[in-house]
């Protein structure tokens, strides 16, 4: 038997992995019964595309600017990223409300809201749908052993940059077989001064306590 | 052991199964991912008959108030059949933005979003919208890690957002809850939540029991009285 080098192991179960993890999120649940979703896995040229894009919007998302930086760090070893997207308009005639609008009629008639993170508004059950894909595919690479981790800030970048298309919702998983695990490491490239100034400037919620928690006077 | 006696044996460590596994499947729920790593999700267990039996009236009379919502009765009747139900809620999604402006809500800011008029609580209002999408985008994690994890431990599973929107009309989860959904499971040989006749809202076997009993009732009166 021919020897396989670690390396191109390494690399080749990775491919699988992904390939694996893009069937869960293919067959995950999903409301009204119909999978609308679309679906690609990126490699390094794409990832440093988005990198970039992330990185110049240092001076509005801060948020953005760190996951740039964690991207340029992250092709260093093998990982891939699965991008997920849907388009925005309900089809399932709920009528619910969560969109703000009182049926799916009134929503999918309402003007449509550009952005370069998604077009709004947007149908819930869409977003569940996308995200319940995203977690299908972010729970079997946890049981495959690889590192992972689930991020708007690069789905919301590759449909900027078109790298998927026809999508108005994008959501990405992250995954890495580098050797020390490189996701949820928030002091990696920030110091407290700069969290103390910039972020929670930019972002007086995001880091509010959990439930239970004491809350600031002003909140 | 006699028949009866393990019969009920049976009957009982089936009901112990279930109460272990929904705990199973909130500790699941609670520990899939949130945005941002913020948490924000609450995971209510009903495992009680009369409980789910209330749910289950609360989902029927809300069927009355939409015409889009006519699929509530056939619901109300799958979920008298679940041995439990899990609620899912999102705590921040009506009140507290993100911060982040992702316009999945289509208004461009958060601060926009802030301004916005909420729909009114009333009939034919499920969710009081427009809630922060960004936000409740954490329910769909936390219902894929029940599902994830029922399917792991061999429980049936069905995901109903119109048990969520009668647990919110009850007043039974928290105050903040702006969208909740609801998962009902089962511990039995055939899953309650699959392969379901076309009329089960009107056919069904309470509904078929109801009848015949109704039908013999006067009968038996006469003959037994």
């Amino acid at each position: 038997m021919a020897i396989i080098e670690m390396d191109s192991l390494i690399r080749n179960g990775l491919d699988k992995a992904v390939e694996l993890m893009a069937v869960a999120a293919h067959n995950s649940f999903r409301f009204g019964n119909r999978n609308t979703m679309k679906m690609i896995a990126v490699g390094n040229e794409e990832l440093e595309q988005i990198a970039e894009f992330c990185f110049s919007l240092g001076d509005m998302s801060p948020l953005a600017a760190r996951d740039g930086r964690f991207v340029m760090e992250l092709i260093k070893e093998p990982t891939s990223l699965l991008i997920f997207g849907d388009t925005r308009k309900s089809p399932y005639n709920f009528n619910c409300g969560a969109c703000g609008y009182r049926t799916c009629a009134e929503m999918n008639k309402a003007e449509e809201v550009e952005s370069l993170t998604a077009n709004g508004p947007s149908c819930q059950f869409k977003n569940l749908n996308l995200n319940i894909a995203a977690n299908a595919a972010a729970s079997l690479a946890w049981r495959l052993g690889l590192h992972c981790r689930v991020m708007s800030t690069l789905g919301f970048a590759a449909r900027a940059l078109e790298i998927i298309e026809g999508v108005d919702l994008a959501v990405s998983v992250s995954v890495s077989v580098a050797k020390v695990d490189p996701y949820f490491d928030r002091h990696k490239f920030w110091t407290q001064d700069y969290w103390d100034e910039i972020f929670k400037k930019e972002f007086p919620t995001f880091d509010r306590g959990f439930i239970g928690a004491v809350e600031d006077e002003d909140w | 052991m006699s028949l009866e006696r393990s019969l009920r044996q049976f009957e009982e460590d089936r009901k112990e199964a279930v109460r272990i596994a929904a705990r199973l499947l909130l500790a699941s729920a609670t520990t899939t991912p949130r945005v941002g790593g913020v948490g924000e999700c609450t995971t209510h267990i009903f495992d009680d008959e009369c409980d789910i039996e209330d749910l289950c009236q609360q989902i029927e009379k809300m069927s009355e108030e939409s015409e889009a919502w006519g699929f509530f009765k056939r619901d109300a009747v799958i979920l008298r059949d679940a041995d439990a139900v899990l609620i899912v809620t999102s705590l921040r999604s009506l009140t507290d933005p993100s911060d982040i402006n992702c316009n999945m809500c289509g208004k461009l800011t958060c601060e926009y979003m802030r301004e916005e008029e909420k729909l009114p609580k009333e009939p034919g209002v499920a969710f009081t919208g427009p809630l922060c999408s960004f936000r409740a985008n954490n329910i769909a994690y936390a219902i894929d890690g029940i599902v994830s994890m029922a399917r792991n431990i061999g429980i049936d599973y069905g995901v109903y957002w119109s048990l969520g929107a009668a647990a919110m009309r009850m007043g039974l989860l928290p105050k903040a809850t702006g969208f909740a959904l609801g998962v009902g499971i089962s511990v039995t040989e055939k899953s309650p939540f699959r392969d379901i006749p076309q009329k089960y809202d009107e056919i069904n076997e309470r509904t078929m029991n109801d009848r015949i009993i109704q039908r013999l009732w006067p009968q038996f009166r006469s003959i037994y009285s």
